[in-house]
């Protein structure tokens, strides 16, 4: 490439003169030589036929005519053209990437294009630049965007014995046309077992299971589903199925992973709804923008506020330093969760191009990212942080709160007008902005001569700095830096020190001033909020010596958790015996003894008042908070980012929804408004086919092991359709017409015969060997909570304190955090970055992604786990201990183990099995046992029981 | 994770045939029959064939944590000492994030000399005089660029091809792509790995099935020779009493699968038992680094106080991977949030960081070759990204680069003793031959055998892979 360049540069440069067709020729000679080789190595395998970066084809002269997402590549004859730009390195696209081509061919690149940039190449397929796809054009016809129909339910003469609700009849119809039959009635013992697990998320006890077993009252399996839906572990194991589609997490986990201290209101809200039953619309609404709707109480409005914590427990990276790309990550964040948890759509894909499967154009990801855009989540700083907002409390609470406010403004505003005062008395320096270096009777360093460790930003915005500046720390890299003054000639011997700053409250009121002396190092803390105590600028720092090998060093450095700036501008070194007058001789003022006495007697009064508010702070209702949105106080639509780059606006789009649901969309937006509450009544619309299936679908995933559409959270076309559509829009018309009840819709399922089937092999298994046609119960994997809660229960050490906060008090980080509590799982925090073993060993659904389906995987550190973890070897060890209290023989004993870990009673041949386990753990042992070695014996089992595949699978 | 269930009798009856009371004579004589006949269908780890043949079985990479300084270390720019000291203009990515803007900054020279090393003549500094020895063997990419200015993004960036988006981590997809090579231990190690700037999704699987999910053993912050595997010890049992607890749990087992007539879903249960049961024995042994002759301790600088702790890392990922694991992570780091190498002031401290990983680097490469193993296992050092060539704030120290730093390969199918791409004349900018981490991650597939266009997972409705839609594999640097 080299040689040809400098050869092209030999040729003599082409006169105004030459005739068209030479420029032509000349410039075909230039293509073929120079340009299209070049065009091919470089530049082709990002801008060519397979991939069409920033939309720009160049293996075709139609490609650069047209351009790619920043216009034209290349306009004939002029010399600022984009690509050559780009090949010059000069617009910041600097092209190609890996390196600066050679001047020579830049050179023959510029020749060409003044020529006429001539290209015989024609276009081979069609240029694919970043098109977005108006609503009129998007296909509707997708089966999941279908208005919901009622059914007929598919009842016939055959199938009336086994049916016992509607909802059987679907099922048996499609085993029928399938030539299958169903399962037989599963034996009370699985049954009773199975909606405990399946509703509590606990095993039942003993007394449960031998009380079913030998109920003989018809009625008795409605009774117990009854029972259990009123249960509060209900919500617990119900509300965790919520929090597993919200990827609820207390930790932001990522980069720098920061504690969510108050998620766990957000999880008490979720568990409490269930609980309520609050309508699955309504608890949808609350989640999206609760804060917008009205309330009739202060526990009502709490909620509310509560539930939009939904939008902000993603895993955001609040570290990022472009706060632009942070904050549309967080909306994409946010859509993603709302399109996937309930209308089972992956929009985020819309986000960079229009979505490749699903009709959602490019244009609706941004016509929904402007209604969040529009709310206000993030609070930024170096790392940035989410929303807060305080919460309403009842009437007395709020009275008391009102009336310390009252009084703590009272006592402030007395304090500040006595301080007023003062400042009039001392001929203040309120007016002098800046105090001369030379007026100050003392040595000064100021901080023009200081050494800045980390990024110090400049100002003279504050009045009464020394010298022509001062500098601060903008309350960013916290912990990182510092300013050190040093020189101070030859200050040797004893002195006393001042430093200078500029009050303000967004200050920090705690910030470490270190003195080197000949005595050591001595910090001392100076809260820069309020004005300096001497002339409004100066506080003393107290008396040093210093000497000629430890010079005088003040260090001024900003702190890791510091609560606000960091100012840095001058230390005054006067002698000791010197006054406060004759080193500020300029700044002080003749005062007559009245009022000499009448600022000592006001400095006083400051005093108290101080204590006095210091006092009040301390007795001070402390009102909780929330993570929760507001409203942003600019509302708008946005651009669209063209292939998601936030930089590079496209055209405007209105806020709005998915263009693709068939119903109206909503009405222009009030511009004060964001647009939230319309969206989220639009989603709960008993219209929008997606969230009642979508729902309806994971209720049934949850009791029945598998999802009638088995993508979860995929509704779209690279999803997987309904086994049972009919059957689909029974249950969501069900959801519906129940007022959104999902309890139920549960009950409904749970006393179909379709739940209460066996779950073993059938003849119908070797024709569906995946159940997909549900002839038999699925068996259901114990969940990683379900382990352990269970071990505690058997243990007799389950915590059954409720709700309230997980995080142990003073928890700063996550790390190394200690999962002691003994409380039901769903109360253990939930870090990103930290999970209990247990959970991590056992599919604990990723906080970091949305996934409303459990893996379950089935590996050797599980059996690691079940073999070795002090947790399971504790537990059962209790439970031997309790079992052992009771005066049972040994079969009796093998009995009631079976009952507390498997819920049923043992074969004959497991009572044997585990009969030799209990005699051969010690076989040294002749006669009989000691303590220790039976209570051994009796761990083991109940131990080898837990690890059984009857423990670990629901049946 | 269906596949994990298609699992039929006779695989079942099979892997029954050498039970617990079989495993007692000789673990790993059991462990490869099952192999032979069964992994296929039993682990659902077994050994998968590439897309084309590979160059590397496996991967060591070094993890550099905080970001090591190009410009002390490998990449030598001589202006530096020339200009020391001078203002000039450049556009720190920082500076350029938050505020938009391009600033000026002063030079600041490297305080370690440069000397030419080997017959590839490359420069290292004063820092590194072990690893300066076997240059011949190592493959410098000198035009490194990556995403991400603060750590926390960047080190995510290195590790999953993302700073923000939850992806899967290299050695999760390189698990997935390959499988593992053994089936007593897992097939993606990180050894002492940080809890911060991303700690766990570091080496998680994100989507990936979990098992996919890099195991940690030990974390940064705790001694070496201290790290274990979780789980692989019981402090009730003596090893006896649990093979008899496992032979009667397989008999109560059987018991309860026959009860439910003929259902393939339990016998990867069975079979995680059998598994757990070999980790337990051969796992601990692996990491006891006392078996080790004196001199091989004495090559990784185990026994001297700077070197003791990293050159244990070492030795163990070279005796893992021996193992047969497939992708191991050693980690020079901690869990602050200003790590190891990451010299905002006192740039001095690098000495500190270059001692104690140097000989043990040094060693493990020199150790890997006499045995063979670098013709298949690849080394990769490096970290999240450079340092600038100028002091920050004027300061004592560098400032991240993400635009220009170095990373070093060694082993199967890279070339020995070769440098490939280079930084601007401060060493501020990649400009020549440069390699993105996308395109590094690309090259690090391509060389175990895989196509990185075609190592994907669907989730979500659509099929993800390590390098987005980047990436593109540097051939040149491959012999």
């Amino acid at each position: 490439m080299v040689l040809f360049g400098l050869f092209v540069l030999t040729r003599p440069v082409l006169g105004q003169d030459s005739s068209q067709s030479d420029l032509t020729l000349k410039s075909e000679e230039l293509f073929e030589k120079h340009i299209r080789p070049t065009l091919i190595e470089h530049c082709e395998r990002c801008h060519g036929q397979k991939k069409q970066q920033s939309g720009l084809r160049l293996d075709a002269k139609e490609g650069w005519e047209v351009g790619g997402d920043s216009g034209p590549a290349i306009v004939a004859g002029d010399m600022d053209s984009l690509l050559l730009e780009a090949i010059r390195y000069e617009g910041g696209m600097d092209m190609p990437p890996k390196g600066k081509l050679p001047d020579s061919t830049i050179e023959a690149f510029e020749k060409w294009i003044q020529l006429g940039a001539f290209d015989p190449r024609v276009k081979r397929s069609n240029h694919s630049a970043a098109k977005t796809t108006t609503p009129q054009q998007v296909d509707r016809s997708f089966w999941s965007f279908q208005p919901l129909v009622t059914p007929e339910v598919p009842r016939s003469a055959d199938t009336k014995e086994w049916a016992t609700l509607d909802l059987d009849y679907f099922i048996l119809d499609e085993l029928h046309k399938n030539e299958l039959e169903p399962a037989p009635i599963a034996d009370r013992e699985t049954l009773i077992r199975r909606i405990h697990y399946d509703l509590t998320g606990l095993p039942p006890s003993v007394e449960e299971i031998t009380a079913f077993v030998n109920e003989t009252d018809p009625n008795a399996w409605e009774k117990v589903v009854d029972q259990l839906l009123d249960q509060p572990a209900f919500g617990e194991r119900w509300g965790r199925h919520w929090l597993d589609v919200v990827r609820f997490a207390e930790s932001s986990g990522g980069g720098r992973t920061l504690l969510f201290p108050d998620a766990w209101k957000f999880r008490d809200y979720v568990i409490e709804s269930f609980n309520r039953d609050t309508p699955y619309d309504q608890f949808i609404i609350e989640q999206i923008a609760g804060d917008l709707l009205t309330s009739n109480d202060h526990l009502e409005r709490q909620r509310q506020l509560i539930a939009t914590g939904f939008l902000l427990l993603g895993p955001t990276n609040y570290e990022m330093q472009d706060k632009d790309i942070l904050e549309m990550d967080v909306v994409d964040e946010q859509l993603d969760t709302i399109g996937k948890s309930m209308m089972g759509m992956t929009i985020g894909c819309a986000r960079c191009h229009d979505h490749k499967f699903d009709p959602i154009p490019t244009a609706d990801y941004y016509a929904l990212a402007g209604i969040f855009k529009s709310t206000l989540s993030l609070i930024h700083s170096n790392v940035s942080s989410w929303n807060k907002v305080d919460l309403p409390l009842d009437e007395k609470q709020e009275t008391l709160i009102a009336k310390q406010e009252a009084e703590l403004a009272r006592l402030e505003n007395d304090q500040k007008s006595k301080q007023n005062r003062i400042d009039e008395l001392q001929g203040t320096l309120k007016k002098m902005k800046q105090i001369n270096v030379d007026s100050i009777n003392a040595v000064v360093l100021d901080d023009i001569d200081a050494t800045r460790e980390g990024v110090w930003k400049e100002s003279i915005f504050i009045a009464g700095y020394v010298g022509k500046q001062y500098i601060h720390d903008e309350n960013m890299g916290l912990g990182e830096k510092s300013v050190t003054f040093e020189d101070a000639g030859d200050a040797i011997g004893s002195y006393r020190l001042y430093i200078s700053h500029t009050p303000g409250s967004n200050r920090a009121s705690k910030v470490a001033v270190k003195i080197r002396h000949v005595d050591g190092e001595t910090s001392v803390t100076i809260n820069q909020r309020p004005p300096g105590p001497i002339h409004g600028s100066f506080t003393e720092l107290g008396t040093f010596t210093f000497s000629e090998e430890l010079p005088a060093k003040i260090t001024i450095a900003n702190q890791a958790a510091q609560d606000g700036v960091v100012i840095a501008d001058s230390i005054v070194l006067a002698p000791v015996a010197q006054s406060i007058d004759q080193t500020f001789p300029t700044l002080a003022s003749t005062k007559s003894p009245e009022q000499q006495q009448e600022i000592e007697s006001l400095k006083s009064q400051i005093a108290e008042i101080e204590q006095e508010i210091k006092k009040e702070k301390q007795a001070a209702t402390i009102r909780p908070v929330a993570m929760a949105v507001s409203e942003s106080q600019s509302p708008g639509d946005i651009e669209i980012a063209i292939r998601g780059v936030t930089s590079q606006k496209g055209e405007r789009v209105k806020r709005n929804v998915l263009s693709a649901a068939k119903w109206e969309p909503f009405q222009d937006l009030d511009e004060s408004s964001s647009g939230r509450l319309e969206l989220a009544r639009w989603i709960a619309d008993r219209q929008n086919p997606l969230t009642a299936r979508v729902m309806a679908n994971r209720i049934w995933y949850w009791m029945m092991g598998r999802g009638l559409v088995r993508s979860l959270d995929n509704f779209g076309s690279t999803g997987t359709a309904p086994s049972h559509p009919e059957l689909l829009d029974h249950l969501a018309t069900q959801l519906i017409e129940e007022n959104w009840s999902v309890k139920s819709l549960i009950k409904t399922i749970a006393l179909s015969s379709t739940y209460q089937q066996a779950s073993s092999l059938t003849e119908s298994s070797a024709f569906d060997s995946e159940n997909r046609l549900y002839h038999r119960a699925n068996r259901k994997r114990l969940r990683a909570e379900d382990i352990r809660d269970t071990l505690l229960k058997i243990g007799k050490t389950l915590d059954p304190a409720r709700g309230g906060p997980s995080i142990k008090a003073g928890t700063k980080i996550e790390y190394d955090y200690q999962f002691e509590s003994r409380r039901r799982s769903v109360y253990l925090p939930v870090f990103r970055n930290t999970l209990p073993e247990v959970f991590e060993v056992f599919d604990f659904a990723d906080p970091n992604i949305q996934q409303g389906k459990r893996n379950e995987s089935t590996v050797a550190s599980q059996a690691l786990w079940l073999m070795n973890h002090p947790l399971i070897l504790d537990q059962t060890r209790n439970a031997a201990k309790a079992l052992l209290s009771l005066e049972l023989n040994t079969d009796k004993r093998i009995e009631l183990a079976f009952l507390q870990t498997l819920g049923r009673f043992p074969s004959k041949l497991e009572a044997e099995i585990m009969e030799q386990l209990a005699e051969s753990i010690n076989d040294t042992a002749v006669g009989t046992p000691s303590n220790e070695q039976e209570l051994d014996q009796w761990t083991m089992v109940y131990q080898t029981l837990c690890q059984s595949v009857d423990f670990l699978y629901v049946n | 994770m269906d596949h994990l269930n298609n699992l039929n009798r006779r695989t079942l009856l099979r892997s029954l045939g050498c039970g617990f009371g079989h495993i007692a004579a000789s673990a790993l004589a059991c462990s490869s029959h099952a192999a032979d006949s069964t992994s296929e269908l039993i682990n659902p780890l077994h050994e998968r064939q590439p897309h084309f043949p590979a160059r590397a079985k496996r991967v060591i990479f070094i993890f550099m944590q905080g970001g090591p300084s190009h410009v002390d270390t490998f990449d030598y720019k001589p202006i530096l000492a020339k200009r020391d000291g001078e203002l000039e203009v450049f556009d720190d990515a920082r500076v350029l994030a938050k505020t938009k803007k391009i600033t000026k900054h002063r030079i600041f020279q490297s305080p370690w000399k440069f000397k030419q090393y080997g017959e590839c003549g490359q420069h290292v500094s004063e820092l590194f005089p072990h690893i300066a020895k076997q240059v011949d063997d190592l493959c410098f990419l000198k035009g490194m660029h990556t995403d991400g200015v603060a750590h926390g993004p960047a080190t995510l960036f290195l590790h999953t091809g993302s700073i923000n988006l939850i992806r899967p981590s290299v050695g999760s997809w390189v698990l997935y792509g390959l499988g593992s090579e053994n089936d007593n231990l897992p097939g993606f190690v990180t050894l002492q790995p940080s809890m911060g700037n991303g700690g766990p999704r570091n080496y998680n699987n994100a989507f990936l099935p979990s098992i996919y999910q890099g195991t940690a053993i030990g974390r940064a912050g705790g001694r070496a020779s201290d790290i274990k595997l979780k789980n692989v010890t019981n402090s009730r049992w003596t090893r006896p009493q649990q093979q008899r607890q496992l032979d009667i749990l397989r008999r109560l087992n059987e018991q309860q699968i026959a009860k439910h007539a003929g259902t393939a879903e339990f016998d990867a249960v069975l079979n995680s038992y059998e598994l757990a049961w070999r980790m337990q024995i051969t796992a601990p042994d692996l990491l006891d680094l006392s078996q080790e002759p004196e001199h091989i301790q004495n090559m990784y600088g185990i026994g001297q106080k700077a070197t003791d702790d990293f050159g244990r890392q070492c030795l163990m990922a070279r005796r893992l991977c021996e193992a047969g694991v497939r992708f191991v992570q050693v980690n020079y780091g901690d869990n602050s949030n200003n790590p190891r190498w990451d010299q905002h002031s006192n740039l001095e401290k690098h000495a500190e960081h270059a001692l104690n990983t140097d000989q043990p680097v040094a060693g493990l490469i020199q150790d890997l070759k006499q045995r063979g193993l670098l013709e298949d296992t690849l080394i990769w050092w490096g970290g999240e990204f450079g340092r600038t060539p100028y002091a920050q704030s004027n300061g004592t120290g560098r400032d991240h680069n993400p635009d220009g730093f170095t990373i070093f390969a060694a082993g199967a199918g890279v070339k020995p003793g070769f440098s490939f791409g280079q930084t601007d004349e401060f060493g501020h900018h990649a400009i020549q031959n440069k390699v993105h981490m996308h395109d590094w991650h690309a090259t690090l597939l391509h060389l175990l055998g895989l196509n990185h266009e075609q190592l994907t997972f669907r989730h979500d409705g659509r099929d993800f892979r390590l390098t987005d839609v980047h990436g593109d594999v540097v051939h040149e640097i491959m012999t």
